[in-house]
């Protein structure tokens, strides 16, 4: 793994997904001021597996949901693609996420009343040019799991139920916040694949936040943050298949 | 403040708009229980003082003429405690600038004020002066209606002569809080006024010196009335007697009590609604609250908190919403029973009658508060109480969901996911989606009942005016005239038909029953009377035997082919057994009918005419009222037109009252039941709300899932609404119903689609300001929390 601290390094040549100048992030909770993010700049390239890594408060969720459009940033401008994100309304917001964005978060949010397949029918309803849920479903490896609730689901499973459903709409972007915190490390490794998988099967780019630093090593990059700022950006030429992840 | 009560201080404001829906449903509960009751027991306490302190008599008797020796004779009766007698007489008034007729009861009174019963209570000028010959009181009400005080004069022909009274005073008596013409159902005060006049002086104008026509006695406590009663017939018969009666049968009086009970009859019926509703509503959000916060609860108890300490936390919740209602409540209902109280008074005339409540009316009101909310806390609580530490403070498992039948329908009707998570939801909380239905369903039930009143009354009405009554004009003779008189009438240019009706005071007795009431009769060829069954149809006089309407064969407990004892009041007094040919199902008084030939034979005269019926030129009708108000013979003119309106604009002014109310408190159910299910839903859903945000939803999408499933619960509440409405509607008029007036069961489509639309609206309203919340969604943070 090759370390610099330029945001650029080695994504010049490449088309980018995500392009973003001056990103920050100020919340104002009761009378003081608390800066998510100061003034990040990056450049995020297509179909690479990225690994935002940090201590807690340092601002990699509050990008990760800047980037997926759930929130906005208080100035600087992110583009996707050639759109300005920060330039669009909130239904514009919206039709974005739906059209581009896939989220896997650690909590699942799997909706209880709706069974596996229906869960991943939820996003393939409203998707331009979604897979088949079924098919969705058996790329994560839970075709015959498809007509149960997620009550009768171990967590690992619910989980990889939210990879099909975040996979399904075949989204350009793939954002996941924490996918394995809460699974024990056979089932997590099980879903780090089917992520490596979509990336290498679907070319969807993966950003990925994660408190494992062991999970680093199957990120194309890694970005180190701290005081909202990107303090490091390592990229890695070989990244390593997620069986091999020591957790 | 210990930190329990500190919690429970800002739960109570942090759900605050929960509270308050609940708090108007309770609220509801309390304003028509304190305005019922209390309107209730102020018409009560204010009429028993007046009764009281005016002596208004027991009993009552009508004689076509007696000597003034007779109340001695009376008095004497054992059980008897004081008798009194005096003239009452009808006479026409002559007012110049109106055609319009006008009537009046003249009632004697002594000019020394030695009168003891049914006191007059002069509320201005002074009593007639012994020696004045045309000096009376009238009653206020007439006062008020033809704006006249003392120092005014009318005219009037009274038994046949015409004089001129001057007004001295203007007074109320107890005998007449109510007062209504001979045939009317509302009083018209100006068409109709109560007079009183110095005995010698009416006695001289109507030709019976030293002598009687009315007698009016108070029994001792205890007396076995139907004895004196009968003692009383007895005495009076050689003097053309009509028949002594109890105050139930005083027309003053048996509406004033038909009103009590119809009172008494919505205490019974609406607060009970509010507060079943109520009590479901303090379930459902206890229960959710509870279920919220069972981490909060097992760390309570894990610091020693008993569980009876944190059952009694959430009973305070409930409780304090109760007093917060109860306060509201009472207070709505002191203003409701403010306007109520202003209405009574205009019909029915006490001296004071301010809406008063006791202390007890608020206890037992608190106490229905208090205890539906306690009752409705009881599931909370229990289930508060039986929470372990270490379960509470683990997360809650998922709900669980399963495929079951309501999922059968829904793939056959091919939902989509979103249908899935509506109709899911609504069948994984059976109890709360029923609660919201029957609640829903409940206020628009109330709204029905409430609207099928007017639909009631206007058949009521329809029946009673239009379809019975084909005349214009209720010619009254002084005394029963024969044919010559109709045949006078029938000569005035203008009058197109003229037809004789009688009406005989009779008592009709079967078995140990027996009641009194007239036989009324109309010609064989009669085309402007008849008699409508509830049903609408017409129904011809049989050829022999009685008619008697429904009331009135349910009183004496006989069916068609029954035969009843029949006695005359009055007249030859003879009596006769005659067989009930037929029953009517009639909605207002309990009355017998008979063919003109039947009535003759058991009376054995020549059926004089009491009443004539005219069908006039409404060009000529001015003149014709005209040409009227001179004819001797005539007692009075009832326009059939006056009197439906006059009816019409006392339903109107009660019913827009009644529905002003009723609209409100079916909209506080609505809006009360909606708001606390769609909060509850929100709560529970927020976090897929947000899910869906995230994957791409729009709100608008998002919307619907709240509102679908509170949408399909409203709707599927319609139907139920319109069963319990229809059920709720019947039983509240059976018992509205009394020996008045039989109210028909008659819901219009109207009611059914105003009650649904309003409640709908009251329902959507609600459902789109607890929707709104959906703008404000804060998917990141609803997201990173776990639920």
């Amino acid at each position: 793994m090759t370390g610099s601290a330029s945001p650029n390094a080695g994504a010049s040549q490449e088309p980018l997904a995500f392009r973003g100048r001056d990103l920050r992030k100020i919340y104002k909770t009761g009378e003081t001021d608390v800066h998510a993010l100061r003034g990040v700049d990056l450049a995020i390239p297509e179909g690479r597996i990225l690994v935002l890594l940090g201590p807690s408060g340092s601002g990699k969720s509050t990008l990760l949901n800047i980037i997926g459009a759930l929130d906005r940033p208080t100035s600087g401008t992110l583009h996707y693609r050639d759109t300005e994100l920060t330039g669009l309304e909130e239904a514009e917001l919206t039709r974005f996420r739906r059209a581009n964005i896939g989220f896997i978060f650690q909590f699942y949010n799997l909706i209880p009343s709706l069974t596996a397949e229906e869960n991943v029918r939820l996003v393939t309803d409203i998707a331009e040019s979604p897979m088949e849920p079924s098919a969705a479903l058996d790329l994560v490896g839970l075709a015959d799991r498809r007509s149960h609730y997620p009550a009768q689901l171990s967590g690992g499973e619910q989980q990889r139920v939210a990879v099909a459903r975040a996979i399904a709409k075949q989204p350009g972007v793939l954002l996941c916040d924490e996918p394995t915190g809460a699974l024990d490390s056979a089932t997590g490794t099980r879903v780090l694949e089917t992520l490596a998988q979509a990336n290498r099967e679907l070319g969807t780019t993966v950003i990925l936040i994660t408190h494992n630093a062991g999970i680093a090593a199957m990120a194309d990059q890694v970005l180190h943050f701290l005081d909202g700022r990107i303090a490091r950006i390592a990229t890695n030429d070989t990244p390593v298949h997620p069986s091999e992840i020591s957790w | 403040m210990t930190a329990l009560n500190l919690k429970l201080v800002r739960d109570l404001w942090r759900m605050r708009g929960q509270a308050f829906a609940i708090a108007l449903v309770l609220a509801a509960a309390t304003a028509t229980f304190v305005l019922s009751t209390g309107v209730h027991r102020s018409l009560t306490e204010t009429r028993d003082a007046y009764y009281a302190r005016n002596h208004f008599a027991d009993v009552f008797a009508g004689m076509t003429r007696a000597p003034r020796a007779i109340v001695e004779r009376i008095s004497r009766i054992p059980g008897v405690q004081r008798a009194e007698g005096s003239i009452q007489q009808y006479a026409t008034l002559d007012f110049p600038d109106r055609n319009v007729p006008a009537r009046a009861l003249i009632n004697s009174v002594n000019e020394f004020g030695k009168d003891h019963l049914n006191r007059l209570i002069l509320r201005e000028g002074r009593m007639p002066r012994p020696g004045e010959a045309n000096e009376i009181v009238i009653d206020e009400a007439f006062a008020e209606a033809n704006a006249m005080g003392p120092g005014a004069t009318i005219d009037a022909l009274i038994y046949g002569s015409k004089q001129r009274l001057k007004v001295v005073g203007v007074g109320l008596a107890p005998n007449y809080i109510y007062a209504l013409a001979p045939g009317e159902l509302v009083p018209d005060n100006r068409r109709f006024g109560i007079f009183w006049m110095g005995e010698k002086a009416l006695e001289a104008a109507t030709n019976r010196t030293e002598a009687i026509n009315y007698l009016s006695l108070t029994l001792e406590k205890g007396a076995p009335r139907e004895d004196v009663i009968r003692k009383v017939d007895t005495i009076l018969e050689p003097y053309g007697g009509s028949g002594a009666f109890g105050r139930e049968d005083h027309i003053s009086h048996a509406f004033l009590d038909n009103e009590l009970m119809q009172l008494d009859a919505m205490t019974q019926v609406i607060p009970p609604v509010f507060l079943l509703v109520a009590t479901f509503l303090v379930y459902i959000v206890l229960g959710r609250m509870i279920r919220t916060e069972r981490t909060q609860i097992g760390l309570i108890k894990a610091f020693g908190y008993s569980g009876w300490a944190i059952a009694a936390h959430y009973l305070k919740f409930a409780l304090v919403i109760a007093v917060i209602s109860m306060l509201l409540g009472s207070l709505g209902g002191i203003w409701m029973g403010r306007a109520m109280t202003e209405l009574y008074a205009e019909y029915y005339r006490f001296p004071f009658l301010y809406f008063r409540l006791s202390p007890s009316v608020f206890l037992a009101a608190g106490a229905l508060s208090v205890g539906a909310a306690a009752l409705g806390a009881v599931g909370g609580m229990r289930s508060a109480v039986k929470l372990t530490p270490a379960v509470a403070m683990a997360p809650p498992p998922p709900p669980v969901y399963r495929a079951g039948l309501v999922e059968r329908l829904g793939q056959a009707a091919g939902f989509s996911a979103i249908g899935h998570m509506i109709v899911r939801h609504i069948a994984r909380w059976p109890g709360r989606s029923a609660i919201t239905v029957f609640g829903v369903a409940l206020s628009m039930a109330l709204l029905f009942a409430t609207m099928q009143f007017l639909d009631s009354t206007r058949t009521m009405l329809d029946s009673f005016f239009f379809r019975a009554q084909r005349q214009d004009l209720t010619v009254t003779f002084i005394e029963p005239r024969n044919k010559d008189a109709l045949h006078e009438l029938a000569q005035l240019s203008g009058v197109l038909r003229v037809e004789a009706t009688r009406a005989v005071p009779v008592k009709m007795s079967h078995g140990n029953r027996a009641e009194r009431t007239a036989i009324e009769s109309a010609q064989s060829d009669t085309l402007l009377s008849t008699r409508i069954d509830s049903d609408g149809s017409e129904i011809d006089l049989p050829p022999a035997g009685l008619m008697l309407s429904r009331q009135l064969a349910d009183k004496l407990g006989v069916r068609a082919g029954d035969r009843v004892h029949v006695e005359m009041l009055g007249g030859r007094r003879t009596a006769a057994f005659l067989p009930v040919a037929s029953i009517v199902d009639e909605f207002i008084g309990d009355r017998a009918y008979a063919a003109a030939s039947t009535l003759e034979a058991i009376a054995r005269d020549a059926s004089p005419a009491g009443a004539a019926l005219l069908r006039i030129d409404p060009a000529a009708r001015d003149r014709i009222l005209g040409e009227l108000k001179e004819m001797p013979i005539v007692l009075g003119v009832t326009e059939r037109d006056a009197a439906m309106q006059k009816f019409e604009d006392v339903v109107q002014d009660n019913i827009s009252t009644m529905l002003f109310f009723y609209i409100s408190f079916a909209s506080a159910i609505a809006v009360g039941v909606v708001y606390n299910s769609a909060r509850i839903l929100f709560s529970e859903r927020v976090h897929e709300l947000a899910t869906l945000r995230v994957l791409g939803y729009h709100r608008s999408e998002v919307g619907i899932v709240l509102l679908g499933e509170l949408g399909l619960l409203v709707v599927l509440s319609v139907p139920f609404g319109c069963i319990i409405g229809y059920w709720m509607a019947q039983l509240m008029t059976a018992m509205f119903s009394s020996d008045l007036f039989r109210l028909p069961f008659a819901p219009s489509r109207e009611s059914y689609g105003w009650s649904i639309v309003v409640v709908l609206l009251a329902a959507m309203g609600t459902a789109l300001v607890v929707a709104r919340r959906v703008l404000r969604l804060d998917m990141v943070r609803v997201l990173k929390a776990r639920e």
